[in-house]
Parts: structure tokens; sequence; C-alpha cells
């Protein structure tokens, strides 16, 4: 059958997306493939599609929990029930009967850590894998900004002789990540599919304040005039819910979005997004991830993100219907400073490996200081793991070292902030790419005539009244 | 709604624990003390309201109480309720909470429900796919097994559900403000629910607050379905979410061990446990099992001088009792007020 026939069967598709069918068809070639295709860009059913022709099971090894769980989910609206995922939440029995019936599953999905585990190891290697993905995989080399050290301990497995086609696959990664996920991963000649960074039409915008109270005053001025749908990104939950807050009272159909919130309501608040009853989404980085509406026309930094990555993920949300879109990156004194330390809030300081070895001086468990909410969980895993490979002297050196890292990867960013040149070319060539045509209305610097991309904002959109509660009921489950 | 709970729990402790007993009520704790405190005070359907309440919301609570010279706390952490506070604990309404029971299952119940709702929805809607909002694979589970019972496919199943819940919603003596929290905690297909922070702007009250109010409804919508026979499809959403045995498992393996006829000593060589500990769980089970005598331990006329005792200085304070009554032990002391007057 014809790529094409099955992608309809399956899937309900006529054509591929740019990338999947060359991807595919390394894979059915019993290829190893790096595939960096940016998210919303169909990245996972180029797994998916050939786990239905090859006919054997898929591993798909996921760092994120939560991202694990929407794939299994996706994954069942499409009407498939052998899909299961591995993952720590799964109860003893559970987890028995799982392993105990594992080759009857088409797609496995599991984590490093479960990885890690002998039992798992075991069954895996008795039975006839397909294929292997690594979803994410540029956290084997950005361990540093994503913390996962067990896709570190993880590379050795892959170095088995008769293990299937790897497929790698990432949304944002340079040329230095790519090179470690080669060698990480031991990848024979892999072949190799970079999607284009550049989004032409993006268009992107920089505004340089004096001072902090300038820029909020241009943010609430901008959103009251120009046209969503828009996310404003913010470097800290409490911004983001003063923003939100302020926004509201203005009129603006806003509400915000972060981490700290119960899955139930950042789900109302993506479907409310998405239906079209908000207009602007306030939101920490934790917003984004799974979010598919095409028609997103502003994405706002309020201030620099973590890293350029980062960067062009979130803007990467704009436009994906290809319409005109809008990035505006704002920046006032001192935010490198600021983003600098927020990007190591996170990390385990030299004064956690002291405590560390004096909690096992003590013969006590170290994952005490964890339970104390000494240390946050993340820092912990990164601390357990170098601390059981090293001396205590070379992990603080390593700590160190992880810290510059991060400084180094804001000052990349703050450089893109600062830049005279075309910004487009600069990020792009951040990427490793060159940038082959520049659009109209480029960048700050080539020059952006905003009134040709903005809307003016309506004042008439309706805010969302409450129906009493037997109209709302029976709107529920009548649908009238 | 949650300083009048405060309140309505510092009046009923009586001026005679720590505000720190509030707090554990509200938390659930499953401590001896606590669950003795439920029994004597009569705190049954506080328990539990809030499993996560951080320390913080709390103490903001308290120290705005004694700003309004509602109570007066002393250094060991007990308080006094001041006039001012007895008046404003007078004038909160009756809540209808009934945490004893339920005990966060309502979250449970409602998660079971939102999912029902939700998948009827888009059927209504002829959409075969959507994100569920319940991630739990238990929650999923076990709806993908009420769908497939009740012939979902046939698609008469919005129609039985929607009489259902118009009915047990018309009988709750709540507000429709209430009812309508509750509805918007829903979400179908094009429409997604609100948010608790949107909730509490429209109802300018705290995020909290609301969702007091709605556990309240929950609660008092859960003891409807359960005590008539009128809602079979609700009461099989219910199903084995209210609780039945009112002691906690480590009491139910002591009382276990006591009906077979060992003694205190002989419980605590066999379980690994302190006196004290075995001395709670009797205690536990004196207020909460009506078979579990306490003639063993303590006569008729020992029980009957406390309570005289007790009526007389208008106090459950057990180092009082212990003064005034002579020659019974804390733990006689705590039996007979757990079991309580006969």
């Amino acid at each position: 059958m014809e790529l094409e026939q099955t992608l309809v069967k399956y899937f309900g598709y006529t054509t591929f997306r740019p990338g999947q069918k060359e991807v595919i068809e390394a894979i059915l070639e019993e290829k190893d493939v790096i595939a960096l295709l940016p998210t919303g860009m169909g990245k996972s059913l180029c797994y998916q599609l050939s786990g239905y022709i090859l006919q054997k099971p898929v591993l798909i090894v996921s760092p994120l929990l939560s991202l694990m769980q929407d794939q299994v989910e996706e994954l069942k609206r499409f009407g498939e029930k052998r899909v299961v995922a591995l993952n720590s939440f799964l109860t003893v029995s559970e987890k028995r009967y799982v392993l105990h019936f594992l080759e009857q599953y088409r797609f496995i999905f599991t984590s490093p850590e479960m990885l890690l585990q002998q039992q798992v190891q075991d069954k895996l290697s008795q039975m006839q894998l397909g294929l292997i993905v690594v979803d994410e995989a540029h956290c084997i080399s950005q361990w540093g900004f994503d913390f996962r050290p067990d896709y570190l301990r993880i590379g050795q497995w892959f170095s088995q002789v008769n293990r299937p086609p790897v497929l790698a696959l990432s949304a944002t990664a340079t040329n230095k990540v790519i090179n470690d996920i080669r060698d990480t991963l031991s990848l024979h000649t892999p072949f190799e599919f970079l999607y284009n960074v550049d989004r032409p039409n993006i268009h992107l915008g920089r505004v340089i304040f004096e001072d902090r109270t300038d820029k909020t005053h241009w943010i609430m001025q901008h959103i009251k005039e120009t046209a969503g749908p828009g996310i404003l990104y913010l470097s800290s939950r409490k911004r983001a819910e003063q923003y939100s807050a302020a926004l509201i009272q203005a009129g603006i159909r806003a509400a915000a979005y972060h981490a700290g919130y119960g899955a139930e309501d950042r789900q109302f608040i993506q479907q409310q997004f998405i239906d079209g009853e908000l207009d602007w989404i306030v939101a920490t980085n934790a917003f984004g991830m799974g979010i598919n509406k095409s028609n997103i026309r502003q994405v706002i930094h309020e201030t620099l993100p973590a890293n350029v990555e980062n960067y062009m993920q979130e803007i990467g949300r704009a436009g994906r219907d290809g319409q005109s879109a809008l990035a505006i990156l704002l920046y006032s004194d001192g935010d490198e400073e600021l983003a600098k330390f927020v990007v190591t809030g996170d990390l385990p300081t030299a004064g956690h490996v002291d405590r560390y070895q004096e909690l096992l001086n003590q013969h006590m468990h170290p994952s005490q200081m964890l339970k104390n909410g000494e240390v946050s969980e993340t820092a912990f895993r990164v601390l357990d793991y170098w601390l059981q490979q090293e001396t205590v002297e070379q992990v603080k050196v390593r700590l160190n070292h992880l810290v510059l890292e991060k400084y180094r990867a804001v000052d990349k960013m703050h450089k893109i902030t600062q830049t005279k040149d075309c910004i487009r070319t600069q990020l792009v060539g951040y990427f490793g790419q060159k940038l082959l045509k520049k659009p109209e209305n480029c960048c700050e610097n080539c020059g952006i005539h905003y009134d040709e991309i903005n809307k003016v904002r309506l004042k008439e959109e309706k805010k969302i009244e409450m129906m009493p509660w037997k109209s709302r009921l029976k709107q529920l489950l009548m649908g009238c | 709604m949650f300083h009048q709970i405060l309140l309505q729990i510092f009046q009923k402790l009586n001026n005679e624990r720590t505000i720190s007993a509030a707090y554990h009520i509200l938390r659930g704790k499953r401590s001896g003390q606590t669950i003795q405190d439920i029994g004597l005070f009569q705190l049954h359907k506080y328990f539990g309201l809030l499993p996560k309440l951080p320390r913080k919301t709390f103490d903001e609570a308290v120290t705005s109480f004694l700003q309004y010279s509602w109570l007066t706390m002393q250094q060991s952490g007990h308080y006094s309720m001041k006039k001012l506070g007895l008046q404003r604990a007078a004038q909160t309404p009756d809540f209808l909470f009934d945490g004893w029971h339920y005990r966060g299952n309502e979250h449970v119940f409602f998660a079971r429900f939102s999912l029902i709702v939700q998948s009827l929805s888009y059927q209504s809607a002829g959409v075969r796919s959507f994100s569920p909002i319940s991630r739990d694979t238990n929650i999923q589970s076990w709806v993908r097994t009420f769908l497939i019972e009740h012939n979902y496919q046939d698609g008469h199943l919005q129609q039985r559900l929607l009489e259902e819940c118009e009915q047990v919603l018309s009988v709750l003596p709540l507000s429709d403000a209430n009812k309508q929290l509750v509805l918007y905690r829903l979400s179908g297909q094009s429409l997604p629910g609100w948010t608790w922070q949107q909730l509490a702007g429209e109802r300018q009250e705290t995020v909290l607050d609301c969702q007091l109010a709605f556990i309240e409804l929950l609660h008092t919508l859960l003891n409807e379905v359960h005590e008539t026979n009128d809602y079979p499809l609700l009461g099989k959403i219910a199903e084995g979410l209210r609780v039945k045995a009112l002691v906690t498992d480590s009491a139910q393996q002591t009382a276990h061990l006591y009906e077979q006829g060992y003694s205190i000593e002989q419980i605590v060589q066999i379980r690994k446990l302190k006196q004290s500990t075995i001395e709670d769980h009797l205690v536990e089970l004196a207020m909460n099992e009506p078979n579990f005598s306490i003639g063993p331990f303590v006569s008729y006329e020992e029980a009957e001088k406390v309570w005289q005792a007790s009526k007389h200085y208008q106090t459950k304070k057990l180092k009082t009792l212990h003064e005034v009554v002579e020659g019974m032990s804390y733990f006689q002391l705590r039996l007979v007020l757990a079991k309580g007057e006969v």
C-alpha cells in the first residue's frame, strides 16, 4: 500500500506535512533518523504511521509524563486501543500486568527512568521491537536545561547490537546538540531531516524601554488597541496573575495560565482560548505544550526567556495558519539579570551538596532534604545522579559549570535583544542555518510597519455571561 | 464562607483546644486526638473538608480574627472566643457539609460525573474524539464501563441523566447561584468550564469560598441521592463513595484483636505499638461503634460521676475532670466522654 493510503486509513489525512514522508521512508529502510520538526507539525505521526506499517511494537521514550499522557490520549482518540504508558503512575499490579502482556501493545510509551529498571530491560530484550523513538531528544544534550540525567544513563542501552532503528525527535536543536544526540544514542550514520527554523509569516518586533513601568504601560496600551488572539509570556506566576488581573480590569478577555493551577482549570483555559472565548493568555512558559490553535496573531515576551530555543518554540505558536503574525520581544535595562536569576533558581548549589553529604554521614537518606522542602525535585534528581558518580569536589565544579552554561544561554538571548542587525538572520543562524530570503516587515531592525500586521482591536467583543443552571445543564447534555 | 466555618468550629470547640485543632479537623487528620474531638464536640460535618489547606491560609484567617477582636490567643496556642466572635458565630448560616461521610470522595464523584457529562455532550454533538477532562485512568475506565452498561449508544442516556439532575438540583435547599457554580465546573463540546479564578471573580468572593460552596453542594447532593431511590444513575455514579467504616484501619485491627479477647497489654505486644496508641484506638471505637462496650474499663457509677462533673463545670477538659473526679485515669475519662451520655 502507498504511504498516502495508509495515512488516510489510520488518520484520515490525505497529505503529509513537510518532512513526515521522508522520515517515515527512512525508518522503513531501517535507518536511524534524527528529525527536527517543530511542535504542531505532526512529529508524532512519523512513528505512529510507521508503527502500523512495521507491525511490530514501537517503543517511545518520553521524558515528560504529562506529554506522554497527551500522546497516549491522542492515539486513543484515533481509535488505537493497543497503546500503553509504562510509567511510575502504574500501581505494582498494573505494572506487572502491562509487563506481562507488553508485546501485545502496538505503542509502548515509557520514561527514561523506567527504561533503567532491570525487569523492564529484560522484558524488552526478549521482544522484537520495530522501532525505538526518543522524544524530546534535545534533553540528552541539553540536560543542563531540562534536567534529564536519566537520559544519559540509558545511552548505554542503545549501544546494544541487535537493536531496531532509532528515531530521535526534537523541536529545537542546534548543531552541537545534534552531535550529542548522535553520540549518546550511538546512531549509525543517521538520516537527518532538519526543518527550516525560519517562519517567514512571523514578524519579529522588539521594543526597548528605559524602565519597567514604561514597559507595563506599553503592554496595557498595546493589548487594548490591537487584536488578539495572543499570548503574553512572563517570567513568573505572580507577574502572570498581576497582568491578567490588570487586563481583565481593562475589559480584555484574558486569563492567567501557569503550572500552579489545577489540571481542570488549565484545560478550561485552553478550551476557552481555542473556542475564542478568550483573546489573551497571560502565561509562564508552562503554556504551549500541546496547544493547537492555528490563528494566534501575537506572541509578546515581557522579558527575555531562558534561551533562544525556548524563544523560538514560544513564538512558533503564532501564525500556524500561515497568515501574518507578530512576535514582540520587550526589553528593559537589567532584564538579563532577572532572567539569570530565574534560570538558576532551580539548580542545586554547593550548599545542597554539603547537606547531602551531611545526611549521608548521619546515616540518613539524602531524600530527606527533598521531603523537608530544602531542594526542588529536579534539583535533587541532578544532585543525586552526580553524587553517585563523582566526588563532592567534582560535583561542585560541575554545578558551577552548569550555572555558567545557563548564564551563557541567557547572554545569547540577551544579544538578540541588543542586536542592530537583522534579528531573523541572527535567530536562524543560532540554529546553524542560513536565511535564504527576508520577508516583508522582516524584523525591528529591517523595519516593520506594525499597522500592516496588527489589526485594530474591535471593542464589541462580548464578555461571556453565565447562564442559569437549568439552561447550562440542558446545553451540556442535550446541546441546546 | 471559610471564615464562617472557622468561627463555627472555634465556637464548638468551646475554648478547650488550641487553634491547631481546628486546622487538623479541616484537613481531616487521622489522629486519635482529632477523631476524638470530632465526636466530643460534634464536628462531623467539617471533617476533612480541605485536605490540602495550607497552614498559611489558616493562620491568616486566625490573624484577622484576632484583629477583629473575635477571639484572643494564649502563648500555648489555646484561644478564647470573645463576645463579638460569639455574636458573629451566631449569625452564620447552618452549613450542610458532611465531611465525615465523604472525606474528599465528593471529588471522585465529580470526576466521574464530569467525564460522563463531557462524553455525552460530545456524543450529542456527533464529535467522536476529545480530550478527557479527567486524566485519571481509574476514572476513565470506571466511566467507560458506566457508559457501556447504560447503553449510551442508544442516545437516550442524556435525557435520563438530565431528568435526574434537574430533579435532584431542584430539591436541594441551596441557592441557584451555587447550583450554577457546580454546572460551570463541568465542560462539554464548545462549552468549556470556568476556572476557580473566573468563578471567584464573577461571584466576588475568594477561590477558597467558591470551592467550599462547591463541596457543600456535592455533599448535599450525595446525601439526597443516598437517602432515596429516586436517582438510579446518580446513585450508580456515587457508588462506594460514602464512607461506611468510620474508624481508621489501624483501629479496626485493634478492634479485631480486642474482640478475640486479647487484653490491651497483649495487643501492645502483638501489634508492636505504644499503649497510648492502642488506647486511642479503643476511644475511637467507643465513639464510632454503637456496639462497643466500655463496661470492661469503667463502671456505670464512674461514668455517671464523670458526666455530672462535666455538666457541673461546663467542660470537657480532661485535666479539670481528672482533678474533680477522683481515682480515674485519663484513658477512662476519654472512654466515658467518647461513648457519650448513657
